[in-house]
């Protein structure tokens, strides 16, 4: 056998196992952006703002939903009463809603609430002490405006697009 | 203690607020006659449909005496419950309090009590106001406020608030309204919600720009004002609040602040300007406030009274402070500096001591706070009072009072130090302690420190506080 070919044979067998190896890393590592993009996606996306059906809106500003959830405004474009709901500031959910959503620190929203109630300038949101609460106040209260798990949202309530 | 609410009420009833107070008055009693009556209806004919629903038979309710056909208020209080119940679950009737105790701990100087002699229990807060929003623009809301702080504020209950919100535009995130009523005097940061234990960074909020001495002047006053708030999707909100308003000046705590000694009148009040401008990054990281007053208040004397050795006549006082506040919040910490420049000014006294007296004070603090865990915080402190910032170690003043070489210049100034603890422990209660140490007297009450010689330029204080709300 020529000792070139072999050696060309080992190079060529070499640069195979390389690339293979090479290709089943970059595979693996395609497969772990894809998988953690996808997470990220699931998880900006696993939840939604929810709406009382009786509310004629299918999308709110970034703006607009800051205002509502900071107390500040209070009526929907037909003139009703929005009625917000929230968790409890240190649920998980809250938490990320607050920060994704509406891009403040729970603390800030509470201090902002605060400040409204004790000066009579405003009103508090309405504390609900679970999903379940959640679902069902948004079902029964109109005008009624707040946050859930996608897992938690049925038929009986609208889904609120952010522009 | 009741009797005290009621002639307060009947004081404030009289005085200018008067037609603003009646109309709101009137309105709630309408709203609430309206209701009942409503709610009445009802009850009686649910009543009826029970009656005629069961087969036992029952006589007409104008066959029996009145005393038992009354029974039926059951019903109508069942009813308010069911309607209270309603609203407050849709959250348009909103009830919310607080309480707070604090024990301090003083060297030399008292604070709120006997501090000094082995500490007290001087400084209790509550408060309870009612909200509610009848329509979806207009909004109805009460405070009433009871604090007992040493000589100053004998907890006798007073109302702190009271008006009506209404929304005269409201497009996306842009807001314009109008209050009237009595209102929180909107300065600074924190001056809206200065006796809410959970509000404030600390027991005492810095003293330098939230004086407790004249606080009954500073706090809440007959008032109208605008407001609006304006948001952009990039550059952020700008909220403002403008109103004339009518100080509540007949306090003990105020007249002994702003009084020199001689002089034994009145303070009426004059129609005097407070505003406010916050602009908020969208993220609220980033808040800056510039917030001014225009005090005006007339000074009636008493007959013969004389200051310096000269007569004294009727003149006015005028309190203009400027305030700039600005805040930095990041997720674990906070940064908070505020600024005050006060002009104070006696004029038209026809007395050469009163009418000379023209000067500016100064005040400001930093503060940092962090936030260990959501249940955990502390924050650092330095605070600075001048009372006249062309004097600010008071030597000039000494001079000009003829009380040189005594070591009172310590009155015109101070410097205070503060360190704190915040412990959440639900979020309805709270602990808190914090540590002073203070240079100088210059927001020492007067009335808890009557002789100014006992006073002593350094001191330290030391207090701890507990405070529930709901």
């Amino acid at each position: 056998m020529n000792p070139y070919s072999f050696r060309s044979f080992l190079q060529i067998t070499f640069i195979y196992y390389c690339l293979s190896t090479y290709r089943f890393f970059a595979c693996r590592t395609l497969l772990t952006f894809f998988l953690l993009t996808a997470s990220q996606a699931f998880a900006v996306n696993h939840y939604e703002v929810v709406i009382n059906k009786s509310v004629g809106e299918s999308n709110i500003s970034v703006n607009s939903l800051r205002s509502v959830f900071s107390m500040h405004l209070k009526t929907w474009p037909d003139g009703t009463k929005i009625r917000v709901f929230v968790l409890a500031d240190d649920d998980p959910l809250h938490q990320i809603f607050s920060k994704e959503k509406l891009n403040v620190f729970p603390y800030q929203l509470r201090s902002t609430w605060d400040r409204l109630v004790f000066s009579g300038t405003g009103q508090a949101p309405i504390k609900v002490g679970s999903v379940e609460e959640m679902l069902e106040k948004i079902i029964s209260t109109p005008g009624a405006i707040g946050y859930l798990w996608r897992a938690n949202i049925n038929e009986n309530v609208n889904v609120l697009t952010i522009k | 203690m009741k009797m005290l609410t009621c002639s307060q009420l009947s004081n404030f009833l009289t005085g200018f607020s008067d037609k603003i107070v009646k109309q709101f008055m009137l309105l709630l009693l309408f709203g609430s006659v309206s209701f009942c009556a409503s709610a009445e209806n009802q009850g009686t004919q649910k009543a009826i449909a029970n009656s005629q629903g069961t087969s036992l038979k029952w006589l007409p309710a104008s066959a029996l005496p009145s005393f038992i056909t009354e029974v039926k208020r059951p019903t109508w209080v069942n009813n308010a419950a069911d309607w209270y119940q309603k609203k407050s679950v849709q959250g348009d009737f909103q009830i919310h309090g607080f309480i707070g105790q604090s024990y301090i701990v003083t060297s030399h100087n008292d604070v709120f009590g006997n501090s000094d002699k082995g500490g007290s229990f001087g400084l209790t807060e509550a408060g309870l106001n009612a909200s509610f929003r009848p329509l979806p623009k207009l909004l109805v809301s009460a405070q009433v406020l009871s604090r007992r702080a040493g000589e100053g504020s004998s907890g006798t209950p007073r109302l702190d608030f009271a008006f009506l919100d209404y929304r005269l535009y409201s497009h996306e995130a842009n807001q314009f309204g109008i209050r009237a009523g009595r209102l929180k005097n909107p300065f600074g940061f924190y001056n809206d919600t200065r006796d809410v234990p959970f509000t404030r960074p600390s027991i005492l909020l810095p003293q330098s720009i939230y004086f407790d001495r004249t606080r009954n002047l500073g706090m809440s006053g007959d008032s109208v004002q605008v407001y609006s708030d304006l948001s952009h999707p990039k550059w952020g909100s700008f909220s403002t609040q403008f109103g004339i308003w009518w100080p509540i000046v007949h306090d003990r705590d105020t007249r002994t602040s702003v009084f020199l000694p001689g002089m034994g009148g009145n303070l009426t009040r004059e129609p005097s300007y407070i505003g406010r401008g916050i602009y908020e990054t969208n993220d609220k990281r980033i808040r800056l406030a510039v917030s001014g007053i225009w005090l005006n208040t007339d000074y009636v004397r008493r007959p013969g009274e004389s200051v310096g050795g000269q007569s004294v006549s009727d003149g006015s006082l005028e309190f203009s402070p400027v305030y700039f506040s600005a805040q930095y919040n990041a997720e674990r910490w906070s940064l908070t500096s505020e600024y005050a420049i006060r002009h104070f000014a006696y004029s038209n006294f026809n007395n050469k001591t009163l009418d000379g007296i023209h000067f500016y004070g100064e005040s400001y603090y930093v503060q940092g706070e962090y936030r260990f865990t959501p249940k955990w915080e502390g924050f650092v402190r330095y605070d600075a009072l001048f009372t006249d910032r062309s004097d600010k170690s008071g030597k000039q003043w000494a001079s000009e009072n003829g009380l040189s070489g005594r070591g009172l210049e310590h009155s015109r100034y101070a410097k205070d130090i503060t360190v704190g603890l915040r412990w959440n422990v639900t979020p309805e209660f709270m602990l808190r302690a914090e540590y002073h140490h203070v240079i100088g007297t210059g927001w020492l009450s007067r009335l808890d420190n009557p002789t100014l010689g006992d006073t002593h330029k350094e001191w330290d204080l030391f207090a701890i506080q507990g405070s529930y709300r709901f």
